[in-house]
């Protein structure tokens, strides 16, 4: 079997007395779309704000291809390739399409000038990658749709040079044709072989047409992982579920 | 159907909708107003060779410290001790001169005097911006203490060494040092001869009357000129931007918020030194009262230019427009005697208001919201 890119040992994380995640343990592997589920407050935002170095974990280990390493910072862990779309997409709404792409990396010559043509020219090229056509690169993000500012998160994770992609709902706010352009996106993603994906929904059937490999968490821990072979179907329902069986949660429902 | 994209629905706009879409189209109009008004008020006083002299002095003052202004409030911040940095400043370097460097290390020159200031202020701004990204105050509240902080000491400064609390009568550097001149002096005087050679700028007796504008007046170009490139088409402008937009998103993207932060109040107190200094070694004086309110025009300037309160745009440009007119404004009692200055501040009160509705028009276009 082939070793993760990206290794999570007993990680914890606590904020002041509340423990969001209570030593967890995850492998992602390169060309595999990772599915990491659970319910709300689950602590899926946070172990994936760790492994991009926004948040520094209380204990517990990252290894990248088998080495511990430590994130001080978004900057690190990009670094090492790791790219993230938040749930809240990172975005600066004021700021223009290529502005955004760049934020942070921006191409630049002499004095730290901005190499404006070129980058419109890479922004609009790598969105129409992965689906949009987009023609005013000018435009600011708070003017754009939902699914437009996804691909752009997208677009820009993957054009950085991200080895592990990480999408924190990435279909939760949009409607389903854009759903499915999401989903394509990550196929594309997961064939070429090289990019490890870990995808965070809250939709069964999403994960289940795209996912190769699930880990479920509730409040906090790991209450089930497995690749999809391996998990049967109810099972994957009742782990998103938090561990209650579906027929329980259906006789609940009857009962009100 | 089917056929159609997304790209379809944007129209592509005419330059000229691009144009009165651009963040400093209402700060132009309104200066353009002002100055045709004042033009015909004052008789053309205003802009004869004397007038058009004064009102760059006090543009070029407002100027230099609402871009410092700007810049921060760009990136998500506030700064009132800008007054009481200038108040600081020039008591620093006029006490120098006065009473020679600290620690017993003899006369001070202009250039002696300036730079162990700078030294002091963009210390002092340093810390100012180091307590507001380390504590997470609002930055209202920790310049406000710095305001009155800086003020007390300026004051206790001046009566412990200087016996008084101003200092006036010092040599005129500028005879003796170009550091002086070029801060104090006389610039673009060529712009005064042509028109004396072209027949205007004549005094009664005929002779040449203005030679040269105040430095400050190519101080101010110069700070609008690197803070327009910076701010527009370099990577630490698109960091200032995106810090004052939305941090959050900025920092996930490795932008060093704290840096940018911290660099742009250090940038406020350089504009405040700059004022200051200016001051200084134009009129060899130095009062502890000096620059008292200047912190509340400079954001009010700001504001008027087109910047956001909540951060994340704005224009150097714009600004700089707002300068002008607030400057005029606030000299125009000069060449209309016959109005009360009070009014000066009514007006200020005025498009003050009116641009603080008309930026978050703005705002909520390209956020969206309408
Ligand atoms: N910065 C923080 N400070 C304190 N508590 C936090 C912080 N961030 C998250 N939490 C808490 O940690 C828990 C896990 O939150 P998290 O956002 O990781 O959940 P999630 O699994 O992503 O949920 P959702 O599916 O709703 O996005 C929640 O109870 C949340 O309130
Ligand atoms: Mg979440």
């Amino acid at each position: 079997m082939a070793t993760p890119y990206l290794c999570v040992e007993k990680l914890v994380k606590k904020f002041g007395p509340f423990t969001a995640l209570g030593g967890v343990d995850l492998e992602v592997y390169p060309g595999e779309v990772h599915a990491l589920l659970g319910d709300n407050g689950a602590g899926k935002s946070t172990l994936i704000k760790t492994l991009a170095g926004v948040h520094q974990p209380t204990s517990g280990q990252i290894y990248i291809e088998g080495n511990p390493v430590t994130f001080r910072s978004p900057r690190d862990a990009s670094a090492a390739g790791i790219g993230t779309v938040y749930q809240d997409l990172a975005l600066n709404q004021l700021m223009s399409v290529t502005r955004n792409f760049f934020m942070g990396r921006e191409l630049k010559s002499s004095f730290g000038r901005l190499r404006m043509n070129e980058m419109n020219q890479i922004a609009h090229d790598e969105m129409l990658k992965i689906g949009i056509d987009f023609s005013d690169p000018t435009q600011t993000v708070g003017t754009m749709s939902g699914g437009q500012r996804q691909t752009l998160a997208i677009a820009r994770a993957i054009y950085f040079g991200a080895r592990v992609l990480i999408l924190d709902e990435p279909t939760s706010a949009l409607g389903q044709k854009q759903q499915m352009g999401v989903l394509k996106t990550i196929k594309r993603v997961r064939k070429r072989g090289d990019i490890a994906v870990i995808f965070i929904t809250h939709n069964e059937i999403h994960s289940q047409l795209v996912a190769d490999r699930y880990t479920f968490l509730a409040l906090g821990q790991v209450i089930g992982a497995g690749t999809k072979e391996s998990l049967a179907h109810d099972e994957i329902r009742r782990l998103m579920a938090g561990g209650a069986e579906m027929r329980d949660l259906e006789q609940e429902l009857a009962e009100v | 159907m089917s056929d159609r994209s997304e790209s379809d629905r944007l129209v592509k706009e005419s330059r000229f909708e691009r144009l009165i879409r651009r963040p400093e189209i209402g700060s132009f109009i309104v200066m353009i107003v002002i100055i045709v008004a004042l033009a015909f008020a004052s008789d053309f006083k205003a802009f004869n060779a004397l007038g058009l002299k004064n009102n760059i002095a006090i543009i070029a003052q407002y100027g230099i410290i609402a871009t410092g202004a700007a810049a921060l409030m760009i990136a998500g911040e506030f700064d009132l001790s800008i007054g009481s940095m200038i108040g600081f400043a020039g008591m620093s370097m006029a006490m120098m001169l006065k009473w020679g460097l600290p620690f017993g290390l003899g006369e001070a020159t202009p250039m002696s005097a300036f730079f162990l200031t700078l030294i002091m202020t963009l210390g002092i701004g340093w810390l100012i911006g180091t307590i507001v990204v380390r504590s997470g105050l609002s930055s209202f509240i920790v310049t406000l203490a710095f305001l009155f902080l800086m003020r007390g000491v300026t004051e206790v400064s001046f009566r412990v060494i200087n016996k008084s609390t101003q200092i006036s009568g010092l040599q005129d550097f500028k005879e003796t040092s170009w550091f002086a001149d070029i801060l104090g002096g006389r610039v673009f005087g060529w712009f005064y001869d042509i028109w004396f050679a072209l027949g205007g700028n004549l005094n009664r007796r005929g002779e040449q009357w203005v030679d040269g504008f105040d430095a400050r007046f190519m101080w101010w170009l110069i700070i609008v000129g690197v803070a327009w490139f910076i701010m527009g088409r370099t990577q630490l402008g698109n960091w200032i931007y995106a810090t004052g937009d939305d941090k959050e998103a900025a920092r996930a993207n490795g932008v060093p918020i704290d840096r940018v932060k911290v660099g742009l109040f250090m940038f406020t107190a350089f504009c405040a030194t700059m004022f200051a200094a200016c001051q200084v070694f134009d009129t060899n004086t130095s009062d502890a009262a000096k620059g008292n309110l200047m912190e509340l025009f400079a954001i009010a300037i700001a504001v008027v230019g087109g910047t956001l309160m909540t951060g994340g745009f704005g224009s150097i440009i714009g600004v700089a427009f707002g300068a002008i007119t607030v400057g005029l404004v606030a000299n125009a009692v000069f060449f209309i005697p016959s109005i009360d200055g009070a009014w000066f501040r009514v007006f200020l009160g005025a498009i003050l208001l009116a641009a603080v509705f008309a930026n978050e028009r703005i705002r909520k276009r390209i956020t969206g919201g309408i």
